[in-house]
């Protein structure tokens, strides 16, 4: 039987079709290796043993009556805890949730259970997707696979751990500033961040609205690339997704289509603050893409800068409007909460009690940007500096086909670290962030690993809805290196 | 700038219903006077005749005709979620008093 540790999503597809295995006996084999591995890694908040059981045996069902397998058939996936599976815990990492059950599905997850995907559980998450490393959950601290000392990254830590230590064979994870790709950087796997709009919100916890994309997590590019194709399309739930098709061509490996592009360097991320180790690590890239013949461009994203600081404008604002609704009736009651006082000191015990220090301080932070009087100076200013940096990729799409850049400034860093600090830990999505902002598509792609054995990713960033070609450019990336890839 | 001070901070938490216990609100009022020192930088930028962008997405007037459906949610499971109940009603604290 295939060991868990070569399989792809790919692969599986084959191996199921083959009768190499059954997906019932590779569903049993995560489950085994979750229950022997994750009280190390704590990557999963809860697991649904049981119905992924049943989720597997129809995929074997679909293929003993000589059905199509779907493409997702018979896979194993971690949820990120944000994303609503029904009947499923959906806590978002906070205590605020931590009673809550998912009332009905995401329509990412409706999509994916079409497709025949199974759910194997919900992972660890920053509390509603805030942090940069899954320190901030209510619950547990996700440690990275590949040093336990250090962090998996954040805010979909616990996706992107799982994936890493071979606990789902794939995983969704959601993006706001750089929570899916940040974290499947410090873990060595592949995370692909969609256009905003291409794949439908409904039933994700919301935490900033302008900028929340789901997105899958999985251990190379072209299962990203399966995935996402599972989950993209208009939604009538969601009127910020958009009405664009992408065809199956599209996804094909075009050596050709990759061959002739450009791909543009911005000198805005080759900055002082970039570990040696990821500038190393991204020349040999740009040295494998050149032995492809793709051509480099030096290319200036000037307000790059400003992005830090934009995006901690926006961000709490629209954080601050969406956690609005957590009162502590709605949903679930939070434990310890004297339920017979008064309504507004119980919303005030409700949330006080509930809501962890990183949700509590953006939550002020947003109150106060959207308040009287500093509305203009501050949420205003912002949604204008966002047009400036959203136009200088608009701008640098003209003369290039992608952009190629570090995911982060370094690899993974400590537990504990920057927790104290919050600006610090911040600044570990300075990469992430803008093209968040800017609403296009980006995936993170391991590159190597650093001297002390550290994932090192780097990034590619398309024009709006251009996923097909950071799937494309990433697969030959991908294949180039393989023998020698983490 | 604005400044953010004890007082304002005080207000903040209680447009947000929150309470924030004295130790909360100090390491609170170092850490956003910090940040929003940070973000003072943002005034420099020339913005005049910007477009905001007010969301993640250019689509505007996104419509579609109503069209009844059965709710595609567990009532059950809501109506477990919550603390209270009698009989079929969900129960909370007074709203007026």
């Amino acid at each position: 039987m295939t060991t868990l540790h070569n399989l792809t999503i790919k692969k599986f597809h084959e191996g199921l079709r083959l009768k190499d295995f059954s997906a019932l006996e590779i569903t049993k084999a995560y489950l085994d290796h979750i229950d022997a591995r994750d009280s190390e890694i704590g990557a999963y908040l809860s697991l649904s043993a049981k119905e992924a059981l049943l989720q597997a045996e129809q995929a074997d069902l679909v293929l003993a009556r000589g059905e199509n397998l779907a493409p997702l058939a018979g896979v194993p996936f971690g949820i990120k805890d944000a994303i609503l599976v029904q009947g499923e815990p959906a806590t978002s990492g906070s205590k605020i949730l931590a009673d809550y059950r998912a009332a009905y599905d995401a329509t990412v997850t409706s999509k994916m259970r079409l497709s025949g995907a199974v759910f194997l559980g919900k992972t660890n998450m920053d509390e509603f997707a805030m942090g940069s490393s899954t320190e901030n959950s209510a619950f547990k601290k996700t440690k990275n696979p590949h040093d336990t000392s250090r962090v998996p990254g954040g805010s979909s830590g616990g996706s992107a751990a799982a994936v890493a230590a071979h606990m789902a064979l794939a995983a969704l994870g959601s993006d706001t500033g750089g929570s899916i790709r940040q974290p499947a950087a410090f873990c060595g796997v592949v995370g692909l961040k969609p256009t905003y709009g291409a794949v439908s919100r409904y039933g994700l916890t919301a935490m900033a609205s302008s900028l929340d994309q789901i997105g899958p997590i999985t251990r190379t590019v072209a299962d990203a690339g399966i995935v996402f194709r599972a989950i993209a399309g208009r939604d009538v739930k969601d009127a910020t997704t958009a009405d664009v098709s992408y065809s199956a061509e599209d996804f094909e490996p075009n050596f050709e289509k990759l061959r002739n592009m450009t791909f543009g360097l911005p000198d805005e991320y080759f900055i002082d603050g970039l570990a040696t180790s990821v500038r190393e690590a991204i020349d040999r890239v740009v040295q494998i893409y050149n032995s492809f013949g793709v051509k480099f461009k030096k290319i200036s994203l000037p307000h790059t800068r400003y992005a830090l600081s934009d995006y901690y404008i926006i961000m709490p604002a629209e954080v601050s409007a969406n956690l609005a609704r957590f009162d502590g009736l709605r949903y679930a009651p939070v434990s310890g909460v004297d339920r017979h006082s008064k309504l507004e000191e119980l919303y005030v015990a409700n949330r006080s009690q509930g809501f962890g220090r990183e949700a509590k301080r953006r939550i002020i932070l947003g109150t106060f940007v959207l308040s009287s009087g500093y509305y203009d100076a501050y949420y205003g200013k912002a949604q204008k500096v966002r047009r400036l940096i959203k136009n200088d990729f608009l701008e640098a799409f003209r003369g290039v086909d992608l952009i190629l850049a570090p995911t982060t400034p370094t690899p993974a860093f400590k537990l504990g670290e920057k927790v104290e600090d919050p600006l610090a830990m911040y600044l570990s999505d300075v990469f992430t962030i803008p093209a968040s902002l800017a609403g296009i598509p980006a995936i993170s792609i391991p590159a190597a690993l650093s001297p002390g054995d550290l994932p090192i990713a780097f990034q590619l960033m398309a024009p709006h809805f251009g996923e097909a070609k950071l799937i494309n450019a990433g697969n030959y990336y991908e294949q180039a290196v393989s023998g020698q890839a983490i | 700038m604005a400044e953010i001070t004890a007082q304002s901070l005080a207000h903040l938490a209680k447009l947000a219903r929150l309470h924030l216990n004295p130790e909360e609100s100090g390491v609170l009022l170092r850490d956003l006077k910090k940040i929003l020192d940070h973000f003072a930088e943002l005034t420099a930028i020339p913005t005049e005749g910007v477009i905001p962008v007010a969301g993640g997405t250019d689509l505007k007037n996104v419509f579609r005709e109503d069209v009844a459906a059965d709710a595609p949610f567990s009532s059950e499971i809501l109506r477990q979620a919550f603390s209270e109940r009698r009989d079929d009603f969900l129960a909370v604290p007074p709203v007026f008093e």
